[in-house]
């Protein structure tokens, strides 16, 4: 239930309908689709949707709330661990991948900003790049300590290296909250670290970003009082993939197959229809906006490190399941054998309807971000964020009516198309 | 007999399952309360005790009478958040003031923000009040230092997570708003040690 309604979800929020995508959420805490296991997900998706409403605090309450569970589900109970072990993963709470965790700050950085409260938005770009300093550690830490307590020592619990150690989105958007802040020195850090993210970027297979980026100008606070930010495409999606291993059982003289059914998630990258952003200013003047952050690759590129530990995860509690019941029905077949080809029946229909992959994901998380600071003079503006493909045809604009005064630091013009 | 066994259980279940879900107890406010291993009220008492302490014993405040002949004007400048959390600074430079302004020691004007508020009732006044009660303008006084400073965090966790380590250092200066030089610098420093269990019993 809680897959079809994710489904729904992303689909309304796709469409821009972001009023039902409100309504479909407080519909499905009232039937209670998501439990107190998925309570991460459902802050996720609420602080997605009221941020692209433009309900900054409220946006800022329920990802501040999905950081705090994300925290404490560190702690893990033992009477889910024990269902989880029975049946599968969707027993487990759901403690958010890492990158949900790390992107959650940039939105609360970027809802600081609308509400132009730099020094909270700094708090978020700080935990951002903590993060993902943490994240390499982190990853190596599972390995680990999964290693430890393998007391067989048959499986290989290593973790690929990421390639990824910095967010540019966090970087230039902390480049440019520092210099508006008057710290030179931290904002050109940061400039320099966006340009060794970007590098780094670069190196994800098929990417599309680019280190030629000129970013220096961030620096230099004077020169731009409007950031424009797109965002586009959708996170990566958890698709479920099974494998069945047959076990030759020398006990069991029978015909009978003894397999073992695992299923496991693997990620995969939704291509964006958009390949470029351009803001049209008062009908005259096209800017395009950088692609900084390609934010679905990042993701895959941090999942794909734990993935040899959640097929070892997956395939050692199948194959615990399954042997466990084929034990049960040969000491059971030796006093009846019906029961125990009942038991070996009931295992084998257990396995294939138990055995299922966590497919729980952010559904509403963006691909990519794209952004740009421009210097606007006093006055209204009009200002049109165009979304083209390849060819570069406008897919989808929003239109802002801004006013800039002498007294505007940094306006935030923001616009999303999930394709 | 077999109805009042029934009915006993069905009593105590009534019992037991109609108590309050959550129960509450007021307690003093210096009482130590720490949950999350976050910034918390405690801290900023900390840190506001001691700064008070610290910047009325200091030499500038007796140098500064015997010079000047009055207790120093101080305003609140600002204090930077430094740090990985949402820190409500105003938490411990309100409790300053405060001290101040009761030691008889230190005199406080409001701060940029405050001040806005009453330059426009002010303003007002001039258009609306009575000549009696009309106050007069450029008659503000001037603030002899500022007090600024800021508010560092260093993290530090292990691989598996299971213990965190938090170390808040919060920095605070007076400043000379003739001269820039600076008069006092107090320093406070708190380090946490967070420890998580692996399981829990609840779900």
């Amino acid at each position: 239930m809680l897959d079809h309604a994710q489904d729904d979800l992303r689909r309304s929020f796709e469409e821009g309908n972001y009023l039902e995508s409100e309504a479909l959420l407080k519909k499905y805490k009232q039937d209670d689709i998501y439990r107190s296991k998925d309570q991460v997900l459902y802050n996720l998706e609420s602080g997605i949707i009221y941020h692209f409403s433009g309900k900054y605090d409220s946006s800022s309450v329920y990802l501040t709330e999905a950081e705090n569970l994300i925290d404490q589900n560190y702690t893990k109970s033992i009477s889910r661990g024990v269902a989880s072990f029975l049946g599968n993963d969707n027993n487990l709470v759901y403690d958010g991948e890492p990158y949900e965790d790390i992107y959650l700050n940039s939105f609360k950085a970027l809802n600081y900003i609308q509400l132009q409260d730099w020094d909270a938005a700094l708090v978020e770009t700080r935990r951002m790049v903590y993060k993902m300093e943490q994240l390499d550690i982190k990853i190596k830490g599972i390995a680990e300590a999964f290693a430890k307590s393998d007391s067989n020592k048959t499986t290989d619990w290593g973790s690929k290296k990421i390639n990824i150690q910095n967010s540019a989105l966090s970087h230039y958007l902390a480049a440019v909250l520092y210099a508006k802040s008057g710290d030179f020195d931290d904002a050109r850090i940061e400039s320099e670290k966006l340009s060794i993210a970007l590098q780094e970027q670069e190196l994800l297979s098929d990417s599309r970003s680019s280190s030629s980026i000129d970013h220096t100008k961030l620096i230099s606070p004077n020169n731009y009082n409007v950031l424009l930010a797109g965002f586009t495409g959708r996170a990566p999606v958890k698709v479920e993939s099974t494998a069945r291993i047959f076990i030759d059982d020398d006990e069991d003289d029978s015909d009978d197959d003894f397999y073992v059914k695992f299923a496991f998630p693997s990620i995969q990258v939704q291509p964006s229809e958009v390949q470029f952003v351009r803001a049209v200013i008062n009908d005259t003047l096209n800017i395009h906006l950088d692609l900084v952050e390609e934010m679905d690759k990042v993701a895959a590129e941090v999942y794909s490190a734990k993935e040899p530990i959640i097929y070892a995860r997956a395939l050692t509690r199948a194959l615990a399941k399954a042997t466990g019941t084929k034990w049960v029905s040969n000491v059971v077949k030796k006093e009846k054998k019906w029961l125990g080809e009942l038991i070996s029946l009931l295992g084998f229909i257990g396995q294939e309807v138990s055995e299922k992959a966590d497919l729980r994901g952010w559904q509403t998380m963006p691909g990519q971000a794209w952004l740009q600071v421009i210097q606007l003079p006093e006055g209204e503006h009009t200002v049109r964020i165009e979304h083209l493909n390849h060819r570069g045809r406008v897919l989808y604009y929003d239109e802002y009516n801004i006013k800039v005064s002498p007294t505007t630091e940094l306006e935030l013009i923001e616009s999303i198309y999930a394709n | 007999m077999k109805k009042y066994i029934i009915l006993s259980f069905i009593t105590a279940f009534l019992v037991i399952g109609c108590r309050p879900s959550q129960k509450i107890t007021r307690i003093d406010t210096d009482t130590t309360t720490d949950f999350s291993g976050r910034w918390n009220d405690t801290d900023a008492r900390l840190v506001a005790e001691e700064m008070i302490a610290d910047a009325l014993s200091k030499p500038w405040l007796n140098r500064f009478n015997r010079s000047n002949q009055k207790p120093p004007v101080v305003i609140v400048g600002r204090v930077r958040n430094e740090s990985m959390e949402h820190i409500d600074t105003e938490v411990f430079t309100k409790e300053m003031e405060r001290a101040f302004v009761n030691s008889g020691e230190v005199s406080v004007v409001a701060n940029s923000e405050e001040r806005e508020q009453i330059r426009d009732e002010r303003l007002d006044q001039q258009s609306n009040a009575s000549y009696e009660s009309t106050k007069k303008m450029a008659r503000e006084l001037g603030a002899d230092f500022m007090l600024i400073g800021n508010i560092n965090s260093i993290v530090d966790e292990t691989v598996d997570n299971r213990t965190l380590a938090v170390f808040y250092t919060v920095n605070l200066e007076f400043v000379n708003v003739e001269t820039n030089q600076k008069v006092w610098i107090g320093n406070k420093k708190i380090k946490k040690l967070v420890e998580r269990r692996n399981y829990r019993g609840q779900p």
